[in-house]
């Protein structure tokens, strides 16, 4: 039996760590709602993209871009999004592990693939594991992620890629489906072959009753050069902001239960209290009327 | 016609004008007046000159698309500053990204130390050991 004195201090610590975890709670609470928000205004601009790029190969057949067609595989840039920061239950580990499933499958040798990775903990991962690596240095994912914070790893696969160093760019990434749900999923974002969206859009302008005819600027070859490398940092970018709003949903629900979890244990605690306080009582009390009765 | 300049954060700029200029790097420069033909071009970085009786504001782009289809022009930008004059709204762009890229930068390295010192703090306060 642990004194009383042990029992109230563990309460005390207990009470405190619940209190920061309600509050890391409340804080990912508002911030994911921050992130939903942004993914929201985000999307209109992606479609748009995709948009004007169906537009330019539909009126344009004979048009080619190395990004629009795929290649033989020999080199692949994987990208893992992760964030900065833990106690988000199993946000991190859970892309980690899939890629690790997913390069064990596909990959006999290191030499196949060199890794990206936007996030402290995609970084210590994959330095730890001593895989090869894209950018040099730390890319942190801030809530206010914008393209700036990762433009130095999206020049250095799409040069890459055209300069036909590396053939293919897979995201892996957690997706947000809702607060409870995040899965991990991976695409690829280049080339662009069988993109689904595209090709839906492409069926689309193909089915309309008549055509606009674009006049290009330059020309179709050079707006699409420049469009290209746009619709894939978009691309990027969009599972950045659906990876971030599941970082705050994932870490809400682990606080969550964290809270929940601090509240049993001192439930416990406190029972366990009550009873010493009871034991310590009927000890006094015994004393006392062992005492009187010695007197008597 | 209708101009709307639309970047991550939101619809920058939603007016209508009378003729635009737009002036890029790569694709040099063109103005687009009333019922001008459908077009669609790229700026990689640039500025458009925004024309309404006879006075004008610039916009500054990188990385955008235009779009012009029944005098409504649609900017898709990943980055966009409206100013007054094309050198101050360029530098003013050019400054904020500068300031964002040291932020990082600087956070990287608060975040690295804290990282260290939270590990140091956890050995020597042994509280990984029950």
């Amino acid at each position: 039996m642990r004194s009383m004195r042990d029992i109230k201090q563990r309460i005390n610590a207990t009470q405190k760590t619940s209190q920061i975890t309600k509050a890391m709670h409340m804080v990912s609470a508002s911030k994911l709602k921050k992130a939903e928000r942004s993914i929201v205004r985000f999307r209109p601009l992606t479609e748009r993209l995709y948009k004007s790029v169906a537009r330019v190969i539909e009126n344009d057949k004979d048009i080619s871009h190395p990004i629009l067609e795929g290649r033989d595989i020999e080199k692949t840039v994987y990208i893992l999004v992760s964030s900065d920061r833990g106690l988000a239950g199993p946000y991190n580990a859970s892309v980690f592990k899939a890629f690790q499933y997913y390069i064990e499958k596909h990959h006999q040798s290191n030499d196949e693939f060199i890794v990206a990775t936007l996030g402290y903990k995609a970084f210590s991962f994959v330095r730890r594991k001593n895989y090869p690596m894209l950018n040099t240095e730390v890319i942190q994912v801030r809530d206010d992620v914008q393209f700036l914070d990762f433009q130095s790893v999206t020049d250095q696969f799409i040069k890459g890629y055209l300069s036909g160093e590396y053939d293919r760019v897979i995201v892996f990434y957690n997706k947000f489906i809702n607060t409870l749900n995040q899965e991990v999923r991976y695409e690829t974002i280049m080339p662009l072959e069988k993109n689904p969206i595209l090709e839906a859009l492409k069926e689309e302008e193909n089915t309309r009753p008549y055509r606009r005819m674009y006049h290009y600027e330059p020309s179709a070859g050079a707006v699409l050069s420049q469009l290209l490398p746009m619709v894939i940092i978009n691309a990027l970018y969009g599972m950045v902001l659906e990876a971030k709003a599941s970082e705050h949903a994932a870490r809400m629900t682990a606080m969550k239960s964290a809270t929940d979890n601090a509240k049993e244990v001192i439930r416990e605690l406190q029972l366990q209290y009550n009873r010493a306080r009871q034991d310590a009582i009927t000890i006094e009390l015994t004393d006392i009327i062992g005492g009187a009765n010695a007197v008597n | 016609m209708k101009l709307t300049v639309i970047t991550p954060s939101g619809v920058l700029y939603d007016e209508t004008l009378d003729y635009i200029v737009i002036s890029s790097k790569n694709n040099g420069d063109f103005a687009i007046l009333e019922n001008h033909a459908p077009i669609i071009s790229t700026i990689d970085v640039g500025y458009i000159k925004m024309v309404k009786d006879q006075k004008h504001v610039f916009t500054v782009v990188i990385n955008g698309v235009l779009e012009q289809q029944d005098n409504f022009v649609t900017i898709v930008a990943q980055e966009a500053h409206v100013g007054l004059n094309k050198d101050s709204a360029m530098d003013h762009l050019n400054a904020v990204r500068q300031e964002r890229l040291e932020e990082n930068r600087r956070r990287t390295m608060d975040f690295l130390k804290a990282e260290k010192e939270l590990k140091r703090n956890i050995k020597e306060a042994k509280a990984s050991k029950r």
